[in-house]
């Protein structure tokens, strides 16, 4: 008797976990590979949150609807450490052990694409926002059976963002000045992101007419006054700190105590930043965001966003704006596999996505994937008010259509 | 040389005091945490930067004036490495390589420990000094002037207390011979705790000065703390007078490395002269001590 019973008492033990294990499979993993830790973590953070935000609307929305089942999308999170080593190791396990369908990240150039090598050959697609894709987007590499078919870069292509922003950086700070700009110092990092993204920077600049020098510094460098004192020699009319808002926040103090020039641009700080931190400025500033400002939202959409995203208790970053390089994306995925049909068909699904449009929050005009898997939105740009830490005046220059010249435009 | 190219080189010797002077402060801690107990602790620059954490507490969140928060970041600091040489580093003693390796680990916990609570974001307090000042062509930010003068007070302070009082006397014997230190009742074991105490201690001054300079984040140790061994070397363990020649070395190595050299290459210059200095001169600039091996 008491034999029957623990084969009865077992056999509803494993009924009840096969229902468990059911309920396991109504649901889409998405893998996240983002630094939550590092010098990288002020963009990095910003991508689980807005993955969270958008996998919470879906999941709130009634879940993924594939085939007459509804399926609920679980996120998986794994900090890099803004080491590659991690990020490539996060990558195998989300691919291999966790059977991730998509991946999302990472913030760093040099660890995407480490990672496509992972995600590539096991047909996961990776969304990922690091405009120096552009170098391996290729058609070839994206085209069905080629390294980079499952490949999106959801960030536009470099020659462009670093147009619409060279265009309004000088159309805001112009005016301000007491001749117009002609020289200007291009200061930045010396790391791969930094030499790539600043020798676009640099080609933007001179089509807009400036004499450009370029200045690198060891990356984490704490003390730029020694570097600054040198381009002070220089006599530029404006010094463009490019790239790590982070580092960007430190050295553009030191310059102001050494007045290095009479106007700067800091590249990824966002107004709200500068608000929160009650920072000022005399000479006049101008400071971008990638690509929207959580401080100055240029749309309704926008702010609605970022009530949404900060809501969601994400903490009120530099970067802060660099979750909108994801976020939309992920409601484009989903919407992709509804229309497919199927969760074992990743072709189909890239398929739809480049034949596809999709209005999101990023960018007023429907946003479409080039054939090189890339898109196309403005970078804002806003003036700080002299001596103000909370006015601000936006411009969102629309990027150019072709590169400028001597840029090879990947 | 024309008068705006001197300017410039006024400007780098200028900016390169306060560089040494932080600089300066890890690498005396550490100098004397390494070259008088023999314990080589890598979570010094960590350390540094919970020095800076507390001032951020204390400035930015309680309102507490920064200098009041200067000295309590240099106590705070202090009763952690208290607390770190009872329950860890008192028993690596005999085994200093276990130290070293326990202090790597100990270095990411803290990192991770101020994470957990305070998040890894950027941290800064306002200049707590506020104006630059203008002298012919050279610009003279005050906060540095005051970075600079904490520090020359620091290391006269630890220089005189090491070099001329009793306890700096008894201290230096322990290093010499500590047997024979303990058989003249002197209480080794006091002075190794007391040693690790006040190195931490100016790790926590250090940190203070430091975010009064810049926004520092968890992870600003480990950037430092490189350059401290390095001061700690090239000056000779445990001496306070090699620590300054080195600091002022490395300072304006790298301050006129990045005004006239390859920018990109500033560390490199500053660590092939380390180098240069370690295989010309092994026992450092001024010499040092070894470190006691067993206590």
């Amino acid at each position: 008797m008491r034999q029957a019973f623990a084969a009865a008492a077992l056999a509803a033990a494993l009924s009840a976990f096969g229902a468990s294990g059911g309920h396991a499979e109504d649901v889409i993993k998405i893998g996240v590979v983002a630094a939550e830790s590092g010098s990288f973590v002020s963009a990095g953070n910003t991508i689980p949150a807005a993955e969270r935000l958008a996998t919470k609307e879906i999941n709130d929305a009634g879940g993924v609807k594939i085939g007459g089942k509804t399926y609920k999308i679980q996120l998986e999170v794994r900090d890099d450490r803004t080491s590659i080593d991690t990020a490539i190791a996060a990558a195998r396990e989300l691919v291999n052990d966790v059977g991730v369908q998509a991946i999302f990240g990472t913030e760093s150039h040099d660890f995407s694409i480490a990672m496509t090598k992972i995600t590539g050959p096991a047909k996961v697609l990776q969304f990922t926002g690091n405009s120096t894709l552009g170098q391996f987007l290729t058609k070839e590499a994206v085209a069905r059976g080629g390294a980079n078919h499952y490949v999106f870069q959801t960030e536009p292509q470099e020659f462009q963002r670093s147009g619409s922003t060279a265009k309004g950086v000088l159309a805001l700070l112009t005016p301000l000045m007491a001749q117009p700009p002609k020289h200007s110092v291009v200061f930045v990092a010396n790391d791969v992101a930094g030499r790539y993204l600043s020798s676009h920077y640099v080609r933007a600049l001179e089509a807009n007419g400036q004499k450009v020098d370029l200045v690198y510094y060891p990356p984490d460098t704490q003390d730029f006054t020694a570097l600054l004192t040198r381009i002070k020699g220089m006599k530029p009319d404006i010094v463009h700190f490019w790239y790590n808002g982070d580092e960007t926040l430190v050295a553009h103090p030191q310059a102001v105590q050494l007045d290095v020039a009479p106007a700067y641009f800091l590249f990824g700080v966002d107004p709200g930043v500068w608000r929160e931190r009650k920072l000022t400025s005399g000479a006049p500033l101008t400071l971008s965001c990638v690509p929207m400002c959580w401080g100055a939202p240029p749309t309704k959409a926008a702010a609605a966003y970022f009530d949404r995203y900060f809501g969601m208790g994400a903490t009120k970053g530099v970067q802060s704006s660099v979750s909108l390089l994801y976020y939309d994306y992920l409601h484009w995925y989903v919407k992709a596999l509804e229309a497919v049909g199927r969760l074992d068909d990743p072709d189909a699904v890239v398929d739809w996505l480049l034949k596809s449009k999709y209005q999101g929050v990023v960018s007023a005009a429907p946003l479409v994937f080039n054939d090189r898997h890339q898109v196309t939105f403005a970078t804002e740009v806003c003036l700080v008010k002299p001596n103000t830490s909370g006015q601000f005046k936006c411009a969102v220059e629309e990027p150019p259509a072709a590169p400028p010249p001597g840029d090879p435009g990947n | 040389m024309d008068a705006a190219a001197m300017a410039i080189l006024l400007q780098q010797l200028v900016n390169s005091l306060a560089i040494s002077a932080i600089i300066i402060m890890i690498g005396i801690g550490i100098t004397l945490v390494f070259g008088l107990t023999g314990i080589i602790n890598f979570a010094q620059g960590e350390l540094l930067m919970l020095g800076g954490v507390a001032t951020w507490l204390l400035v930015g969140r309680a309102g507490v004036n920064f200098f009041a928060a200067l000295v309590a970041a240099a106590v705070i600091v202090g009763a952690v490495g208290f607390l770190l040489e009872r329950s860890i580093f008192r028993f690596t003693l005999r085994r200093p390589m276990n130290g070293f390796i326990i202090s790597l680990g100990l270095s990411v916990f803290l990192q991770h420990f101020v994470i957990r609570f305070w998040n890894s974001y950027q941290k800064s307090i306002p200049d707590p000094v506020g104006g630059v000042w203008q002298v012919g062509s050279i610009r003279i930010a005050a906060v540095r002037v005051m970075v600079v003068a904490v520090t020359a007070a620091a290391v006269g302070f630890t220089f005189f207390a090491i070099s001329r009082s009793r306890h700096g006397l008894a201290l230096r014997a322990a290093v010499a011979d500590q047997d024979t230190a303990r058989l003249m009742g002197i209480p080794v074991a006091r002075y190794v705790t007391a040693v690790f105490v006040y190195g931490s201690a100016l790790a926590g001054l250090g940190g203070a000065l430091m975010i009064a300079l810049f926004p520092i984040t968890p992870f600003v140790g480990q950037d430092v703390v490189v350059g401290g061994f390095a001061v700690a070397l090239i000056g000779g363990l445990g001496n306070v007078a090699g620590a300054v020649v080195a600091g002022l070395i490395l300072g304006f190595a790298d301050g006129l490395s990045a005004g006239y050299g390859l920018p990109e290459w500033t560390e490199a210059y500053s660590f092939a002269l380390m180098i240069l200095i370690l295989l010309v001169r092994p026992q450092g600039l001024l010499g040092g001590t070894e470190g006691p091996a067993i206590v």
